[in-house]
């Protein structure tokens, strides 16, 4: 795996009165993403996220929508289950119709369909992906300039908190699952605002790089004799070490100006409660912070997971959760759907549109942070009743700089995910050409939403 | 040459009085004179296999560090999760590797921990030598500590190359410091940040005795033994008995057992076996509705684990008894909050008391501890179908597939309407589901006389909980219904044996294992399914020491990791 | 997680202890209590109502006060005006004590000041006990009981702190919040000879305090079922002989025995003090321990709060209060023709469903005895609620002006300017 610097470049400095030779790495190359970083004048850079939520939306075969809007195309009228979006709806896109597609693998329930969005194949069994999620080729291209490549967050108030960013299929992103752990990753002392005065090159951070490079010079040697699948694991360490090594670099260089950028304050956690009302609270308040660090340059990439895949959400006092009711609750005979499940996705997407608004909040530039996002918002099922990966929710929010033409409907009619998947890579401006495999793979971003 | 090596042989402390050795100093070389003789580099990395990588728990990090540290050391942390393989952490523990965010933690951590050792306090403890000069970077002192934890860290000693970079790094902070523990802190953090150090890599080296195969090496050996007994770091006497090549032999490693199952430490690794097996892990994220169960608090999930632990730890390691009957023993443990959810006076001052429940309770072993009960189960209700696959997972080794895609429910019944045992029956109808349905259902249908909170409670909606169930041929009546059962059922004593292995080696197990595992079995039954004497069946059969060729599976014939004596001895 | 602890376990007796002393006993903890007071206003805390035709004593203009005491407007308004430095955010304004005649200390000595006259309840139903047996004397209650012996909220009953519905009034928000933190326990016993705790002749019922703590639950009530051991207490402990008639809990003769008051001064010691006390479906108990108790014990938990503070948070002047409890005491425990020391007095309680134990923890407590002889010494002493008040003022040893009958009140006109 090529190192992102150059470790041979050596910068002379005075430190504490005497000179010290320490290798420090180039740091240009970093910045060169999209062509330019924070020059004065220069277009603010495009933030990437994903944003998960569990048990979809209702569409049922006997022809009951809730959110599948009737035309195609630029202004589609707001179906009931989106209401939570209507303020957002010019920045947001609607794909219906998109599937997942085993190729003869089993689907796998609350499974097979994220995975398929994320990392373009149906796994061949639970709780592990086939192949990396897609948020971390994102990050490699765009992530590298900031303090951290890719921030992971859980508001789902969950047993187990719950990531679905993976780079091997089967270690998967540790989040940040409260508010205030969330605020001491962005915040926390080894933040530096961007905006400060008297910023000064903390000479602690170089012996920080110093134990680091104790460590990779064994690489070598460490890597001699081991099997390949201990390799692949010794792989991802030492690739998490450098972008420590990454995190470290960027604290040496001083921070451009971020005029958006307020420090907020730490924020009290709620209670550990899991009615969806809570979930949504809880949402707000991470969505509020990461806003924030998106604005003062501390990551350009997110993964976000309001709920998980067979969410345990449940509306407050009552005892069934969400999961139960998609399976227990009968489809009404003259609506065509299940009103309690319709109900409770209505309250979902609440936390999806109280995300987007926090992002709106910030004023960036001409526009607004959302403005300069993108953010793919999608489930891991289309009708939960029966666990369908066909017509699996998906939406594009945030404007991506101009580049997402926004505010369509667009149809799939059967479409492999992949294609949304891909065209949100691109419009975050990720060099990739072709993603997933099998029946899914595809070089064919939807090119209707894109500028 | 001659000056330096009088002078630290003869001041200093030595650390393992055991054996000491004196390595002479040949030229300018990097290697350092170390007069506390345990510390010694060790041959550069052998070109022998690694057969194995697997990351370190929580525990055993925390163990580690208190071990060699000192139980003082504050670690505040958060861990990367587990993953749990076929029923255990430990065997998702091979596949695991490090994501960003967890390196992030590690290295806080590392600098944490490194901080707190080095302190003003703490440095005369820690530093066996003195620096010639405490502003400024002292090379030979910083060696020795470092060879001296970097063993006792990377379970085996350090090549001098993985010294002398650390040795390096002390040398830069120590002179930009100006602070020569400054530049100890730096290299300390290095060791714990370290793969060798986060990771268990085992080693497989030829066997003398039979050069065409491999055995584990000697700090494999050790180490394996160590984290399946207690959990830890090898200690000292284990370390020596790893550098002299001793354990190798079948006396010395029936020694070493011995002692290490009758330490105090041996409750701690079976407090980490059991954990890890009774899928203790989720107590700290458990969520329940305070509308339906208001009593419900952290403190009630955190007791709610202890208690198991408590119950089954006094069990079979403190009392050394019957593995069966963790699943009918009356008595169990409370504290005050647990005293609370089982609405029954709590009679002690002390945190903790022994509480028997009468015999004719329907409490009955640890099935029905509220741990189990409330852990498997959903925030407003109770759960028959977890509970069910949680026993046959957890107590028997039998995994239940995941459900089809395609199920469609619009027969079942509104819960307000009947009881939850009125939906599932439906269940067991409908031919998509019954297949699973019937394994798994009839034993959590049995424990229906408590809550999602683990509760007691006799009526659902008005009507009486039937909590008979239907098992194959085998009718179960209620909580003590299924306790009988599973104390009765062949496969719980096999699947514990099997986790016990797995657990100690890492490792899946496979057809080819079904007639040593089946032999184990015997053997522990016949010792009274007493669980010190399984470990110690375990951990002294040459299979535990056995060597897998990383990239082949099953075809390759098992390279078991013992010389012909060992042969002669086993059965 | 740490190391596994050396756990020390302690063994108990079997699971339902041997209870052979009494046929049934039932143990509650109180979970709230309150001055009983009947709010006869159909909305809000203040509002006129039936018991307080005017509302609640009205806010005080306090430089009409300062005024009427013998200080010029100038200065009366300087010592109310909040931005200067003789008057402290959080103890109030010193300078208040001192409006008695000859500039006495009022908390000190409140007759040194006219009577300004707290208004009390008009209405005619109160919450209560009958204490004498006088149906005669006293309200009546909103049940229709007569004879309800209730001065104490007679004279307090209109006044903001403590006026409000169930659970409502500033004063009890306050001081339950703390209890239900963990600042004290009070626990209670019943038991009984019979076979039937709904009907029972003889019945005993003791209130105890104890050491264990409340814990709340997820709705952030006070849990149930959880265990509390008696705490042993020289001073706080009630015993009294009652009988039960389908439920109800009645004392069968007057009692002396002291309680655990949610109040400034938390000594609540009752005179001919009885219960009536109700058996909920839900096992919860709930209902009032009625007696007189010392009224210039009620005063003086008030100066002992700081009078500042509280005359100007609940809008009453102290020297009032002390004129109407005096007014209105109804007891002399030493006869009828004693002075009047005492006033009648109900606390409502609510109580959940608990464990009691014995002082030692090893059983269920199943008689209702005193513990008192195994307190240990120096318990007598009561808690000062809040520390360094003298003479009803918070004296702050550095501030650079103290208030006094001496004090300058206005700074130099040089100051003054600078300041404005």
């Amino acid at each position: 795996m090529k190192l992102r610097f150059d470790r041979r470049s050596v910068l002379k400095g005075i430190l504490g009165g005497s000179a010290v030779h320490v290798g420090l790495p180039v740091l240009d190359a970093f910045l060169n993403t999209n062509g330019t970083a924070f020059a004065s004048g220069a277009p603010l850079p495009v933030r990437f996220g994903t944003y998960f939520w569990g048990l979809g939306l209702t569409d049922t075969p006997t022809g009951g929508t809730r959110w599948v809007p009737t035309t195609v195309g630029p202004g589609y009228e707001l179906m009931p289950e989106l209401e939570a979006l209507a303020s957002l709806k010019d920045k947001v896109s609607v794909f219906s119709g998109f599937r997942a597609i085993g190729d003869g693998r089993a689907n796998l329930v609350h499974w097979t369909g994220h995975a398929s969005i994320l990392s373009g194949v149906a796994p061949a069994s639970a709780s592990k992906f086939d192949a990396p999620s897609f948020d971390t080729k994102v990050a490699d291209a765009i992530g590298a300039s900031t303090r951290f490549k890719s921030i992971d967050i859980d508001a789902s108030v969950s047993r187990q908190p719950v990531s679905y960013s993976t780079r091997s299929g089967s270690t998967f992103a540790s989040p940040d699952a409260t508010p205030l752990a969330l605020y001491h990753r962005l915040f926390g002392p080894d933040f530096q605002d961007p905006n400060g005065e008297n910023w000064k090159p903390n000479p602690s951070i170089m012996l920080r790089q110093s134990v680091l490079s104790a460590v990779t010079e064994q690489r070598h040697a460490l890597m001699k004799g081991l099997g390949k699948d201990d390799q692949l694991k010794m792989d991802q360490y030492f690739s998490s070490v450098r972008d420590m090594e990454n995190q470290l670099a960027v604290q040496l260089q001083r921070p451009e100006k971020a005029e958006a950028c307020v420090v907020p304050q730490a924020p009290n956690d709620p209670t550990r409660i899991s009615s969806v009302d809570v979930v949504n609270a809880n949402t707000k308040v991470m969505a509020k912070l990461l806003a924030m660090g998106l604005a003062c340059n501390q990551s350009r990439v997110f993964t976000f997971v309001h709920t998980s895949g067979a969410s345990e959400t449940y509306l407050a006092g009552q005892s069934k959760i969400y999961h139960q009711i998609t399976h227990d609750e009968p489809t009404d005979a003259k609506l065509g759907y299940q009103p309690e499940s319709s109900k409770l996705a209505g309250e979902v997407m609440k936390g999806l549109g109280a995300f987007l608004t926090e992002l709106d909040a910030i004023k960036e530039g001409e526009g607004t942070l959302l403005d300069n996002s993108i953010v793919l918002a999608f489930s891991d099922t289309g009708y939960a009743k029966i666990h369908a990966i066909e017509n699996i929710p998906m939406f594009l929010a945030g404007r991506a700089g101009r580049r997402h033409k926004s505010g369509q409907h667009i149809a799939g009619k059967g479409d492999s995910v992949t294609r949304v998947s891909l065209t949100a890579m691109q419009l975050a401006g990720a060099p990739i050409g072709e993603f997933g495999v099998g029946s899914m793979k595809t070089t064919n971003p939807i090119s209707e939403v894109m500028a | 040459m001659q000056r330096l090596l009088v002078g630290i042989a003869s001041g200093g402390r030595t650390f393992m009085t055991k054996t000491i050795s004196v390595w002479a100093l040949f030229g300018a070389t990097l290697l350092g004179v170390i007069a506390a003789g345990a510390a010694t580099p060790g041959p550069a990395q052998s070109p022998a296999m690694k057969v194995g990588v697997r990351r370190i728990t929580e525990t055993q990090y925390r163990h580690t560090i208190a071990d060699v540290f000192g139980p003082a050391i504050r670690l505040e942390a958060r861990f990367e999760p587990e993953r749990r393989e076929e029923g255990l952490l430990a065997l998702g523990s091979a596949m695991l590797s490090l994501t960003s965010s967890g390196f992030e933690q590690y290295f806080a951590l590392a600098r944490s921990i490194s901080a707190q050792v080095l302190n003003e306090k703490g440095r005369g403890i820690a530093v066996a030598c003195e620096p010639a000069d405490a502003s400024k970077a002292d090379d030979t002192c910083a060696r020795q500590f470092v060879a001296q934890y970097g063993e006792l860290l990377f379970r085996r000693p350090l090549a001098s190359a993985e010294i002398e970079s650390r040795v390096k790094t002390a040398g830069l902070g120590g002179n930009q410091a100006g602070d020569f523990y400054a530049g100890l802190e730096l290299a300390l953090t290095s060791l714990l940040v370290a793969p060798d150090f986060l990771f268990r890599i085992e080693s497989a080296e030829p066997d003398p005795a039979d050069p065409q195969n491999f055995r584990l090496d000697a700090y494999s050996k050790a180490t394996r033994l160590s984290f399946l007994l207690w959990d830890t770091t090898p200690d000292a006497d284990l370390l020596a008995a790893a550098r002299s090549g001793a354990i190798h032999a079948p006396d010395e490693l029936e020694q070493q057992v011995e002692r290490m199952i009758a330490s105090p430490k041996f409750r701690d690794g079976a407090s980490a076996f059991f954990a890890d097996m009774f899928q203790m892990d989720g107590f700290g994220n458990l969520v329940k509705d305070p509308a339906i169960y208001p009593k419900f608090n952290q403190s009630v999930a955190e007791s709610a684990r202890e208690q198991m632990l408590l119950r089954t730890l006094d069990l079979l390691v403190t009392r050394q008894s019957d593995y069966r009957d963790l699943f009918t023993a009356h008595d169990t443990f409370i504290n005050r909050s647990l005293a609370s959810v089982y609405a029954v006076p709590y009679a002690s001052k002390q945190p903790w008391m022994r509480y028997e429940f009468p015999q004719e309770s329907e409490r009955s072993g640890i099935l029905t501890d509220i741990g189990f009960l409330s852990l498997h189960a959903h925030p407003g209700t109770s759960s028959p179908t977890r509970r069910g696959i949680k026993v046959l997972e957890i107590f028997m080794c039998q995994a239940t597939p995941q459900p089809p895609a395609n199920v469609d429910f619009s027969a079942v019944q509104d819960s307000t309407k009947g009881t939850v045992r009125g939906r599932l029956l439906d269940h067991m109808e409908n031919e998509g589901c019954s297949g699973c349905h019937r394994r798994t259902d009839p034993l959590g249908l049995a424990l229906e006389h408590f809550d999602g909170l683990g509760q007691l409670r006799t009526m659902e909606n008005g009507a009486p909980i039937d909590v008979s169930a239907e098992l194959k041929d085998v009718t179960i009546e209620g909580a003590r219904g299924v306790g009988e059962y599973l104390r009765n059922e062949p496969r719980v004593p096999a699947c514990l044996v099997r986790n016990v292995y797995s657990y100690g080696v890492g490792v899946k197990t496979y057809g080819r294992d079904k007639a040593y595992l089946a032999a184990q079995t015997q053997a522990f039954i016949a010792s009274g399914y007493r669980y010190p004497a399984l470990v110690r069946l375990i951990a002294t059969s040459p299979e535990f020491f056995r060597v897998i060729a990383p990239k082949a599976r099953s075809s390759k014939p098992v390279a078991e990791a013992t010389v012909t004596q060992l042969q002669s001895t086993a059965e | 997680m740490e190391r596994s602890s050396r756990v020390a376990v302690a063994f108990a007796a079997l699971a339902a202890p041997c209870v052979a002393m009494a046929a049934w006993t039932k143990s509650y903890v109180v979970e709230w209590n309150e001055p009983a007071m009947y709010y006869g206003a159909k909305t809000g805390v203040i509002d006129p109502g039936t018991d307080c035709p005017r509302g609640t004593n009205p806010e005080i203009d306090w430089v009409k006060v300062l005024m009427d005491a013998g200080y010029t407007r100038e200065e009366a308004e300087w010592l109310r005006n909040p931005a200067n430095p003789t008057r402290s955010a959080v103890h109030g304004q010193n300078q208040m004590a001192f409006r008695g005649k000859d500039r006495a200390n009022v908390y000190v000595n409140p007759t040194s000041t006219p009577d300004p006259g707290l208004i009390g309840v008009s209405g005619t139903l109160a919450e209560g006990i009958d204490l004498d047996g006088n149906p005669k004397t006293g309200f009546t209650s909103p049940h229709g009981e007569r004879g309800i012996d209730n001065n104490f909220y007679k004279t307090v009953g209109c006044w903001k702190t403590y006026r409000g519905p169930r659970r409502l009034s500033s004063g009890a928000l306050q001081f339950n919040d703390s209890m239900r933190n963990g600042a004290w326990t009070t626990v209670i016993v019943i038991v009984g000879k019979g076979n039937d705790p709904m009907n029972d002749e003889q019945v005993t019922v003791g209130f105890y305090v104890s050491a264990d703590k409340m814990v709340k639950d997820g709705n952030g009530n006070i849990a149930r079922d959880y265990t509390f051991s008696i705490k042993p207490d020289a001073k706080y402990e009630a015993i009294f002989p009652a009988r039960v008639t389908n439920g109800l809990i009645a004392s069968t003769k007057p009692v002396s025995g002291v309680l655990r008051e949610p109040a400034y001064w938390p000594d609540l010691e009752l005179e001919r003090a009885q219960i009536k006390l109700t058996m909920q479906p839900d096992g919860s108990l709930t209902g009032y321990v009625g007696g007189y108790r010392p009224w210039r014990d009620v005063y003086q938990g008030w100066v002992n709060a700081r009078g500042p503070v509280i005359e100007a948070l609940t809008w009453v002047q102290l020297p009032a209060v002390y004129y109407a409890l005096r007014r209105n005491a109804d007891y002399s425990p030493s006869g009828a023709r004693g002075e009047k020391t005492h006033i009648s007095y109900a606390l409502r309680i609510d109580a959940l469903p608990a464990f009691v134990m014995t002082p030692d923890a090893s059983q269920q407590a199943a008689v209702v005895d005193s513990y008192k002889s195994l307190a240990p010494p120096g318990s007598t002493r009561m808690a000062r609620v809040i520390p360094r008040v003298i003479d009803g003022l918070y004296i702050d040893p550095n501030a650079t002006h103290q208030a006094g009958p001496d004090a300058v009140i206005l700074p130099p006109p040089n100051v003054a300017n600078a300041n404005q």
